[in-house]
Formats: C-alpha cells, sequence, structure tokens
C-alpha cells in the first residue's frame, strides 16, 4: 500500500476479527520470548511452545526478565510441540513461528500447523530473510492465503522497525488486518518490503557490517569502528553491532543473501575467511564472550587480530589520525549536522576516504535496490532508521546534498544511482526524507 | 478575544522525548536548534520572518548550568541576530507561559509572527539529584528540602485528599495509567512507546513497581524526560498571508480561541485548606479550566472535542477529569469506568499519551499539549488521531496546582 491507512481506516479494520489467542513456536529464543512478550501487552492469551515444557518455562521467564513485569505470566501459557501444539494452534487466532533460521526445521514445524490450525487463523513467521514463498511452497491454499512475514528486530519490546512480507498468494486483507494490528495494538512501525532475501532491512543494513568486517581484515577492527562511528550517524558501530546480533547470525543473514542475489557489490556480502575459521574455534560474539572485541578480566576492552586471533589491549594499538572526526563530532553536538557533514565530506587523509567509500556504499545500494526490496527508497529508509537505528540513506544524501553523495560515490569508483544523478542535476528533490515527525537529529550521535 | 485581536498557531515541531540527549552527547543548544529548525522546516517558514522569540524553561541552570535561554535562538540560525527574544519560567507550566506572553503581543499589535519554544534537558543529572531540582517547584525549604522525591509526595496527597472528601479507588489511577501507556504507543515521538504497562502491571506491588510517595507508584509518574517542541503564533494578517503561500484557507488554520491562567498558594496544605469547603479540591484549577471556555465562548467540556492535560501523576488527571466538568466533582472514576478517556470514548484525554506516556521535559510541555491539540484539530495526529476533532483544551500546571494555563485550541 502506497499510501498509509488513517487511524480511523485503521480501527474499522482491526474491528473486523479478533486476535485473542496467540501461539509462539520457537518461544524460548531471543526472537520467540521478546515478540511473545510483546504479545501479551496487546492479546489475552499468549502460548509459548518449544522443544520441551521446561524450555518454554525458560522462555516465559526470558519474557518477565526482559520486559521487567511479573504480569506477563498471568497472559501466559506453556507447552511442548509434541503435547500441547496441535490443542495450542487449533485454538489460535494468531500462529507466530519463531524457529531458528532454517528452512528445514521451519517447514517442519508447518506441517504441524497446518495439521491442526482453523482455516481463518493467520500464520506469521519472524524469519530476518528467508523467502515467504518458499517456506510455504506446497502447504494448503488457506494456508498459503493466511501466511506473511512479520519480521521484528530484536530486542522485539525495544525496536518499533517491523517489516511486513506478503508472499504471492498471502492474501491482501490479511496483510492490512496484520499492518493495522501491529500499530494500533502494538505500537509497531511498519514497513512493507519484498520476498527477496534478507528482505530490505537486513540486506541494506548487513551489507555495511560486512563490508566493515571486511576492512577490518585489513586495518583492524579498532579502526573501522572508528572510521565507521556514530559520527557517521549510527547509534552503535557496526563491528559491535555483529558481536552482538552474533556471528552465527551475521553469516546465516549474508550468506543467504549471498548465495541467492547477483548484484553490483555481491562481493562485499561475502563473510570473511577469517571470521569463518574463528568460528570454527567457537567465536560467536558476545554470546561466547569474545568477537571483534571482548573484556578482560579488568573489563577492560580487548581488540581481536584478525590475521592471528589473538587479542590485545584497545590502548596498545596505534590508530592514525583521526582529528576530522573531533571536528565532525563537535558540530554534532551543537545540533550542526549538516556542517559536520559537510567536514566529513572535505575531510584530507587516506582515512576519511575509507570511510566516505563505506558510507558511500550504503547509500548507493539502497538507492539501487529501491524497486527490488521495497517500493521506494522510503521504505529502505525507515526500516534503517526504525529498525537498525541508523541515519536513512535519505537522511545522509540530505545531509551531504546530492552532489556531494555523487561526489563520494565517485570517489568510492561504484556506479552512481539515477535517482542521486537526477538530483545532483536538477537540485530535484530539494529533500528526499520527508517525515515531519521523525527527529533526523537523533541518528547524528557526537563521538 | 476581540476579533481583531487573534491569535493563530501556524505549526510546530517536537523532538523525539524517548531521546537522551545526554547519551547522545549533545549540549542545550542542540536540543533548541533541532526544534527551531525543525519547526521552519515543517510549517515553510523562512527565520528572516519571525520577529520575536520566547523560550518556556524550568531549570536550566540546575540541569545544564545554562542561562540566558532565549539568546541560544541566535544559534539556530544566522539570520536571528537582532532578534528581540526572552526567557519565561513557572516551573512545570513555563511552556504555557512562554506562549500566553507571545500571544499577548500578538494580541497588542507589537509583533505579527512569534516563535515559542518550550525546553528541558533533565537527564544530564542522577533522579534524586533532579528530583531536588523539582522540588524548587514548590516551596523548596518547607515541602522538599531534605525530602526523597517530594513531587511524587505532594501528588500523592492530592490522592489522599480525593479520598478523604470522595472516596478513591487504586485501580481507577490504575487504569488512567494504562491508557497514557497505549495511546503513548501510537505516539512516534512518546518516551514510553516502547515500555511493558498494563493495568495489572500498573496496579502490580512489586519491585517492579515500586511506592515513592504514599499511594503514589512508578506506574503513576511521568517521566523524566529532555525535549523541547516550537510553534509560531501569528496574527489574523500574516496568518492570511502564510495560509495563502501554503495553499490554506484561513478557516482551516486553528486558533488559541481562549486561555485561563491562575496561581493558588504555593504550599500543597494551604491550598487544601483554602478549598476546604468548595466542591473542587483545587478551585483556582477549575477557573483557570472555565476561563478559557468561557474566552472561547464554549458551554462545558462538551464542546470540546478533546483534552491534553498534566498528569505529572495519575492523580492530577483524576483530579483534572472532575475539574473539567466531565463528571460531578469527586465522580471522576465514573469516567474511568464509562472508558470515556479513550481515543475513541466521550471525553478522549491525553491521545498522546500526556506527560505519563509522551514524557514530561518540564518547560516543554505546556508547548507540547499545545502542539498536540494543533495537530488533532488539523487532522495530522496520525495513528493517535481523535475522529473529527475540531477543538481541544489544554491543561497545564506548575508546581502542585500553584500556576494553571489553559488553552482552548480550534480552527
Amino acid at each position: 500500500m502506497s499510501t498509509p491507512m488513517t487511524a480511523a481506516e485503521m480501527r474499522k479494520i482491526l474491528a473486523s476479527r479478533k486476535i485473542e489467542r496467540v501461539v509462539v513456536l520457537g518461544a524460548n529464543g531471543t526472537m520467540g520470548f521478546g515478540s511473545a512478550a510483546l504479545f501479551t501487552t496487546a492479546v489475552p492469551e499468549v502460548t509459548f511452545l518449544a522443544r520441551s515444557k521446561e524450555k518454554a518455562e525458560e522462555g516465559l521467564a526470558a519474557a518477565i526478565k526482559q520486559v521487567r513485569s511479573p504480569t506477563v505470566a498471568s497472559r501466559a501459557k506453556t507447552g511442548d510441540y509434541e503435547n500441547d501444539l496441535a490443542s495450542a494452534v487449533a485454538g489460535a487466532d494468531l500462529i507466530f513461528e519463531a524457529l531458528t533460521e532454517d528452512m528445514a526445521i521451519k517447514k517442519d514445524i508447518f506441517d504441524k500447523v497446518e495439521a491442526a490450525r482453523r482455516d481463518d487463523s493467520i500464520v506469521a513467521t519472524v524469519t530476518s530473510g528467508l523467502s515467504i514463498n518458499a517456506l510455504c511452497e506446497g502447504r494448503s491454499d488457506s494456508f498459503r492465503k493466511n501466511f506473511l512475514g512479520l519480521h521484528f528486530f530484536n530486542p522485539p519490546n525495544v525496536i518499533v522497525g517491523t517489516e511486513l512480507i506478503a508472499g504471492s498468494d498471502t492474501d491482501p486483507a490479511i496483510v492490512d488486518f496484520i499492518d493495522a494490528f501491529s500499530q494500533l495494538r502494538l505500537g509497531r512501525e511498519m514497513v512493507r518490503t519484498f520476498d527477496t532475501p534478507g528482505f530490505a532491512g537486513n540486506r541494506v543494513g548487513f551489507k555495511l557490517m560486512n563490508e566493515c568486517a571486511q576492512l577490518a581484515g585489513e586495518i583492524g577492527p579498532l579502526l573501522v569502528d572508528k572510521l565507521v562511528g556514530p559520527y557517521t550517524g549510527r547509534a552503535m558501530t557496526p563491528l559491535a553491532t555483529v558481536d552482538l546480533v552474533g556471528w552465527d547470525i551475521h553469516r546465516a543473514i549474508v550468506d543467504n543473501v549471498y548465495e541467492n542475489t547477483n548484484d553490483e557489490a555481491r562481493e562485499t556480502n561475502k563473510l570473511p575467511d577469517y571470521m569463518a575459521k574463528l568460528m570454527d574455534k567457537g567465536v560467536l560474539g558476545n554470546k561466547t564472550g569474545a568477537g571483534f572485541f571482548k573484556r578482560g578480566e579488568d573489563k577492560s576492552r580487548l581488540v581481536l587480530d584478525p590475521a592471528t586471533g589473538d587479542y590485545t589491549p584497545e590502548e596498545e594499538i596505534k590508530l592514525p589520525d583521526l582529528g576530522y572526526i573531533d571536528e565532525v563530532s563537535a558540530f554534532h553536538r551543537d545540533g550542526r549536522y549538516q556542517d559536520g557533514m559537510q567536514a566529513f565530506l572535505n575531510a584530507e587523509g587516506e582515512y576519511a576516504k575509507i570511510a566516505r567509500g563505506v558510507i558511500a556504499g550504503y547509500i548507493a545500494y539502497a538507492f539501487e535496490r529501491v524497486g527490488e526490496v521495497a517500493e521506494t527508497i522510503d521504505g529502505i529508509d525507515r526500516i534503517m532508521g526504525l529498525g537498525f537505528n541508523a541515519a536513512p540513506p535519505s537522511v545522509l544524501v540530505d545531509a551531504f546534498g546530492a552532489q556531494g553523495v555523487v561526489d563520494m560515490i565517485g570517489e568510492a569508483g561504484l556506479a552512481i544511482p539515477s535517482a542521486l544523478a537526477e538530483a545532483a542535476k536538477t537540485g530535484k528533490p530539494e529533500r528526499f526524507f520527508t517525515h515531519r515527525r521523525i527527529n533526523i537529529g537523533r541518528f547524528f550521535v557526537a563521538g | 478575544m476581540a476579533a481583531g485581536s487573534e491569535v493563530y498557531v501556524l505549526g510546530g515541531y517536537q523532538t523525539d522525548f524517548a531521546r537522551n540527549w545526554t547519551k547522545e552527547n549533545k549540549h542545550f543548544s542542540a536540543l533548541m536548534r533541532e526544534s527551531v529548525r525543525g519547526a521552519l522546516e515543517v510549517c515553510e517558514i523562512a527565520p528572516e520572518e519571525i520577529e520575536s522569540a520566547h523560550v518556556g524553561n524550568f531549570a536550566a541552570e540546575l540541569y545544564c548550568m545554562q542561562g540566558h535561554l532565549g539568546a541560544f535562538f541566535t544559534e539556530a540560525d544566522p539570520a536571528f541576530s537582532g532578534l528581540p527574544t526572552s526567557r519565561h519560567e513557572a516551573a512545570c507550566a513555563s511552556g504555557s507561559i512562554a506562549l500566553l506572553v507571545a500571544a499577548a503581543e500578538i494580541e497588542a499589535g507589537r509583533y505579527d509572527l512569534q516563535a515559542v519554544v518550550g525546553i528541558e534537558q533533565m537527564k544530564t543529572v542522577s533522579s534524586d539529584v533532579g528530583g531536588s531540582y523539582l522540588g524548587t517547584a514548590a516551596w523548596y525549604e518547607h515541602e522538599a528540602e531534605g525530602i526523597s522525591a517530594p513531587f511524587p509526595k505532594l501528588f500523592g496527597k492530592l490522592g489522599d485528599e480525593y479520598d478523604k472528601r470522595y472516596g478513591l479507588k487504586d485501580e481507577h489511577l490504575a487504569e488512567i495509567s494504562k491508557i497514557n501507556y497505549s495511546n503513548a504507543k501510537l505516539n512516534p515521538n512518546a518516551q514510553t512507546r516502547t515500555w511493558y504497562m498494563n493495568k495489572e502491571h500498573a496496579l502490580c506491588q512489586t519491585d517492579d513497581n515500586p511506592a515513592i510517595g504514599g499511594r503514589i507508584r512508578i506506574a503513576d509518574c511521568s517521566q523524566v524526560t529532555d525535549g523541547a517542541v516550537t510553534l509560531f503564533l501569528a496574527s489574523r494578517e500574516y496568518a492570511e498571508k502564510w495560509a495563502k503561500g501554503v495553499g490554506k484557507k484561513l478557516s482551516e488554520i486553528p486558533r488559541i480561541k481562549g486561555w485561563g491562567h491562575n496561581t493558588a498558594r504555593l504550599k500543597f496544605a494551604d491550598k487544601v485548606a483554602e478549598s476546604a469547603n468548595d466542591q473542587y479540591v483545587l478551585p483556582h484549577v477549575r477557573s483557570t479550566i472555565a476561563s478559557a471556555m468561557k474566552r472561547a465562548g464554549i458551554d462545558g467540556v462538551d464542546g470540546i472535542d478533546g483534552i491534553e492535560t498534566h498528569d505529572c501523576f495519575t492523580t492530577s488527571e483524576y483530579m483534572a477529569i472532575d475539574h473539567f466538568g466531565i463528571t460531578a466533582p469527586g465522580e471522576s472514576w465514573k469516567a474511568v469506568e464509562e472508558g470515556w478517556l479513550e481515543i475513541d470514548g466521550k471525553y478522549p484525554i491525553n491521545p498522546s499519551g500526556g506527560l505519563i506516556g509522551a514524557g514530561h521535559p518540564v518547560g516543554a510541555t505546556g508547548c507540547r499539549q499545545v502542539l498536540d491539540s494543533y495537530l488533532q484539530v488539523t487532522n495530522q495526529a496520525g495513528a493517535y488521531q481523535v475522529e473529527g476533532a475540531k477543538t481541544f483544551q489544554t491543561l497545564n500546571i506548575g508546581g502542585s496546582g500553584t500556576t494553571s494555563v489553559s488553552f482552548v485550541i480550534g480552527v
């Protein structure tokens, strides 16, 4: 839908059917229990299901801890797939699948869901990038009609940006209903994206992070996270984000994109060899206590040497002169974001150029994906801003100016997306990012 | 207001109240600059057009070690060099006081276009220190010195006074909290948008919802918030010209149709003693609301489509319900039970989420209430739009019901 629904339209759609019972499959996983907790804000009965009742109970405990409210329990039930799935699914209005990102595992649970569900129940998957059409291939008409992707970002109770992905056979009325339900009842910002690998958010967001991981193999993680730091328009630095997400999740996403797409920047989605090797040794980021960074016994930060797998104290690593970053940050501190980005644009030296190359790549990649992953740049903008907490590509274009961005992309040796070339030539549109109620300043963090 | 001295609201801009400007490592000047420039852009007004500017702020000297706030306009845009500026303070009603003065200058014919900024950066200090700073909105020496969380305790006493006179149930306060949090989920710039809340949580008595001042629990409280809101007020002459420029009719531009402004004694105990024989617990607040309605030519609460009120605590919203005349004095619980306060109810209160849900950057709140009223009556409130709203009324309170200001905003 190109025009957003009004509040009155959404309330009308919402009144057309009821969501009173939700079943969450894989409720012991991070996305499972986080999403289940979110559903308890709006739904009287949420059933946490996992391989064992014990695992489901762990999920419920984690949900309570995550949202810090014991009242989650009063709306929750728990059970396992073998004993409880059939009856819970039969009574459910919405079945929400949050199993591990594996097509075969998901398809297996959908066999059980299909056998038990009512014809009118909605089935949603939280997959972060597997094909919606492939996931429901071969299912009944009623299953495919009522099946869609509802991609919350982690943690689901905190990040409001959410992708809504219809399959070829999904009933448009179901898409509108879940859109209205998610907005009005769950307080989500919904972005409709297309059924392509990684959809819009992970396709564009992880490309930048993987490129940074590749770069870390050459110049080290510490320097990369300084160069593509908060001043470039992000709350969290790229490699610290990969550590937080988990290297295994990062790998699943970029491998899926690398194997199933063939775009102009394909090689930037290839997982660096050193990451694969270290993963074999058990390095998975924060969840294993070590990734690009880890904490020493005295809580000081240690930095990975990608070549050796060893860690060096942060303060022992010599960094080049990055004075330009202080200059940009000083502008940001006073709210002079455009001046800050102009200083970045004009900064001299090879490292500023590397940083500009990554940001130029991000912007160009996003603009080239319009029509492929979302209808307009606006969809990519909103999911980057509200899902990734990173400056939307259009916000950066407005801050650099269209000509500035075209120069940056040229400097990086990349092709100029036609919308940007046109804007540089004609001066139109004057602004790419036109959301009056989204603060653009929140994306530019000072130092 | 005389026909010749109409004051129009051209629109404005709110910073996202969920933002923590200290964590973003940003100075007060960034908060002000973002809101001013955002408003100029949204309203399509060139900075050169602004003739005078006002800042409403409570305590930047304490929170930010920064005074002389009007002068920060000159940092927002070079065109503001030479602009007449001033700063206004009346505790949590500071934003409304700035609006009143700006409106008066338009009515007096001094200026045709005014910028008004309500602003507060509060997350610069710990909650204990911040709580003590807020105590200066009361009579500090008598009511706040050496007392932890003085304001929750004062508004707990407001609840106690209701209980004494009319009876009060915690479940009604919990429902008020729940509605504000639910509405905030629909507001893209609300602070608590992603916080977990339901009625059971608001009622629960565990470490997740501790009591901090008598009957006041965490879920009953508004928030500590960084935020700024900029609004533009204009004379009829300027509004006419501006409307033409943006392709609108003058009749579509909201006006300040009425206002009320009142001050009661500082100490809460003195206020309550004064009202002992009154049917209203805070008669000066009632008088503020009623005079705004009277100036707007409105005969009671059925003449307005919604309210943005000062719910610094659930007890203050409970008080507002009967003081607005939604129920008879002492019967606010009826409006709660009937579901009248919800966005699609008979008397919607705080569709934005209010101070509890949207947040409470003290000096910005009065301006935020007027901006939300503006958005409602121009059908721009998005997911928290009250269908068909034409007239909204605000109530902004400083101290424990000490300064009160109310605006009627309508088309």
